[in-house]
């Protein structure tokens, strides 16, 4: 019983069994209504995967490698908006232009820590600011609107009444980066990098490369989200999409990211990103208010916090014999 | 700057030595440059542009005092402060109907309490800064989401004037500020538990094996942190004389910035108020005078950001020695 509650929290196992708990939950809350277990809110937590998940996974694989890039969300509002700017006419022009400039933006910033030896939060710190700030210039700090209804509505059609296109390109994504992440060795490098830098180093591994890459593909990833969420709104401003950085870093860490690096997996990260959503979208179609969703995320996130933390055994252990060796004085006396 | 191309560019080392040296110069310089540009502005010395920038500075300010006594003692930073901000606003403006003095130490005993929680956490069981300072975003937003329903609050009472106007000529928020800056210094001069949370930053380890009990000195990091936004939400709040959620939004990052402009070193055991409060009036010059030379805003923003990218990368390569 122990052994398999266990297994239940390894780290490999523990997003899932999170996500299924929240699953478990929120059913036994509807208990056969019909509100949660529905086509519509399957739906609406994948357009919300949409648009979280890939920040996650960029900001998760960063994180993977024991650094952490604050300029996901710079990266999402600046691609947005590229892309609302220059796809008026060929869509493809605006992705291909909003994710070049997220990957240019994650290996400018990723060459400066590793030639510099920097902090990551410190360079992307300044490049969130500097990101936001040619997001402004670009948009003469006004709300752009996208002329090309056609791909808005396009992307949001539902496929099978599951997915939407804007969806299905997110789970792809994800797909493609387990796929590397597990038969390649870019996988393994990124883990070694993240466990341990100085040993990967030492064992001939080019630990710079890899991090500038991942910061590439960080990059990459987030910009694709801001072009995908702001053609589907047909809209790009540079102030909306400020907030996402909280969600998707809560997101990668229920989804088993450790910050001390090496341990995660995007499998683990999508299983992350969906238990926030169904969260969202279940307890909203059961009918609950908004705010008891940043209540249980934060109750969640506070729990894995303390989970996570490095002195939880040692102080755990601590207890006990504290509450052994009274409980020795007490039978003495 | 040499140095900065010396390594980016991988060149010979031979250079090192001397772009260390160099490195002091170039802050020098950097500082010249941004007075003398200042000062060259017509219209920086008036009055006018006095108030701007004192008002530019008081609010995220107080904010960034405290965020360097987070960064200081080795937990980088805390992307909740924005929040308690606000949340500390909306407690003071509701419960003025309890008088001023009331609704000023429920406000500041809320964001105390709710800061010293996090701080204890993180100290206790070592859990991760920047993990547990989202989970409290999380339980802020909704909490004041059930509270308000989501609806602007407005004052309770009478006595908002107290936090606003100016006394002999100097803004209000200013002097709060001022003396925050003041006590946060005296507080890391001249006290034992100044001294221990530099230690305690510097390296935990260390201080751990010296018998000191670090859970204490970071959850008193985070007090004073938590102090500091309350004030920083208390003096917004007399100022707009209304306030939701909004009021304290982003402040977190850009207190961040001013910490790191001003010097203070992200992996802690290195810092000081004095210099947070450099960092946040550079910030705040540079905005003024980009203002006053007539750059639209949005380029504010791209210049303001490219300068705290440059600045954070020459601090943190001239720091290491």
């Amino acid at each position: 019983m122990m052994r398999a509650a266990k297994q239940l929290l390894s780290d490999r196992v523990r997003p899932f069994t999170i996500m299924f708990g929240a699953i478990f939950v929120l059913a036994l809350i509807d208990r056969g209504t019909g509100y949660f277990f529905s086509i519509g809110t399957i739906f609406s937590v994948m357009q919300l995967f949409a648009t979280v998940g890939l920040v996650a996974l960029g900001l998760g694989l960063s994180m993977l490698v024991r650094e952490f890039d604050l300029s996901v969300s710079g990266a999402v509002g600046l691609a947005g908006c590229i892309a609302v700017t220059t796809g008026a006419g060929n869509p493809w022009l605006g992705v291909l232009l909003g994710v070049s400039a997220g990957t240019v933006s994650g290996v400018l910033q990723g060459l400066i820590m590793t030639r510099l030896r920097l902090s990551s939060v410190g360079v992307t710190l300044g490049g969130l600011l500097t990101l936001q700030g040619i997001t402004y210039v670009l948009t003469g700090n006004q709300t752009i609107s996208y002329p090309n209804m056609a791909v808005a509505l396009g992307l949001n059609a539902p496929i099978a009444h599951l997915l939407s296109v804007r969806s299905a390109a997110a789970l792809a994504i994800f797909v493609i980066a387990t796929l590397i992440m597990t038969y390649t060795h870019i996988g393994r490098d990124v883990i070694a990098t993240g466990s341990d830098r100085r040993a990967s180093r030492v064992a001939g591994l080019d630990t710079d490369r890899i991090i500038i890459g991942v910061f590439a593909a960080s990059g990459a990833s987030a910009a694709l989200a801001g072009v995908l969420l702001s053609y589907s709104l047909g809209a790009a401003s540079p102030v909306a999409l400020a907030d996402v950085l909280a969600p998707a870093a809560a997101a990668a860490i229920v989804g088993g990211v450790s910050v001390v690096g090496g341990r995660g997996s995007p499998m683990g990260i999508a299983a992350g990103v969906l238990t926030l959503c169904i969260l969202r979208s279940g307890l909203s179609a059961i009918g609950v208010a908004p705010y008891v969703h940043d209540l249980v995320t934060g109750a969640i996130l506070l729990v894995i916090a303390i989970l996570d933390a490095p002195e939880l055994a040692q102080r755990v252990v601590a207890w006990r014999l504290d509450r052994a060796e009274r409980k020795q004085n007490a039978v003495a006396m | 700057m040499s140095e900065i191309a010396i390594r980016f560019f991988r060149l010979p080392a031979g250079g090192a030595a001397v772009a260390r040296h160099l490195a002091l110069g170039i802050r020098l310089a950097a500082a010249a440059a941004i007075t003398a540009f200042a000062l060259t502005t017509p219209g920086f010395l008036s009055p006018l542009s006095f108030n701007a920038l004192l008002n530019a500075i008081s609010f995220v300010g107080c904010v960034a005092v405290g965020m360097t006594f987070i960064t200081l003692t080795g937990n980088i930073m805390s992307l909740c402060l924005g929040a308690t901000v606000s949340a500390s606003a909306l407690i003071f403006l509701s419960s003025l109907a309890f008088g001023v003095a009331a609704a000023f130490a429920l406000a500041l005993a809320f964001a105390i309490a709710f800061t010293a929680a996090q701080g204890f956490l993180i100290g206790y069981f070592r859990a991760n800064p920047i993990l547990v300072s989202i989970a409290g975003l999380s339980l802020l937003l909704g909490g004041a989401a059930f509270a308000t329903g989501g609806q602007r609050v407005y004052p309770g009472g009478e006595g908002l004037q107290m936090f606003k106007g100016r006394i002999a000529g100097i803004p209000v928020e200013a002097l709060y500020f001022f003396a925050t800056v003041i006590l946060g210094q005296s507080i890391l001069t001249w006290t034992r538990i100044g001294r221990l949370m530099v230690m305690v930053g510097s390296n935990i380890r260390a201080a751990t094996a010296a018998g000191i009990d670090t859970t204490a000195i970071v959850t008193m990091a985070y007090v004073i942190a938590g102090s500091c936004a309350a004030i920083s939400g208390i003096l917004l709040a007399a100022r707009y004389g209304s306030g939701d959620m909004e009021l304290g939004a982003g402040y977190d990052y850009t207190a961040i910035a001013a910490v790191l402009v001003g010097g203070t070193g992200i992996q802690g055991g290195s810092g000081s108020t004095l210099r947070t409060l450099v960092g946040v009036t550079v910030i705040a010059v540079i905005e003024v005078v980009l203002l006053l030379r007539g750059f639209s805003e949005q380029l504010q923003y791209l210049i303001t950001g490219l300068i705290v990218l440059a600045v954070i990368m020459l601090h943190t390569i001239s720091g290491r020695r």
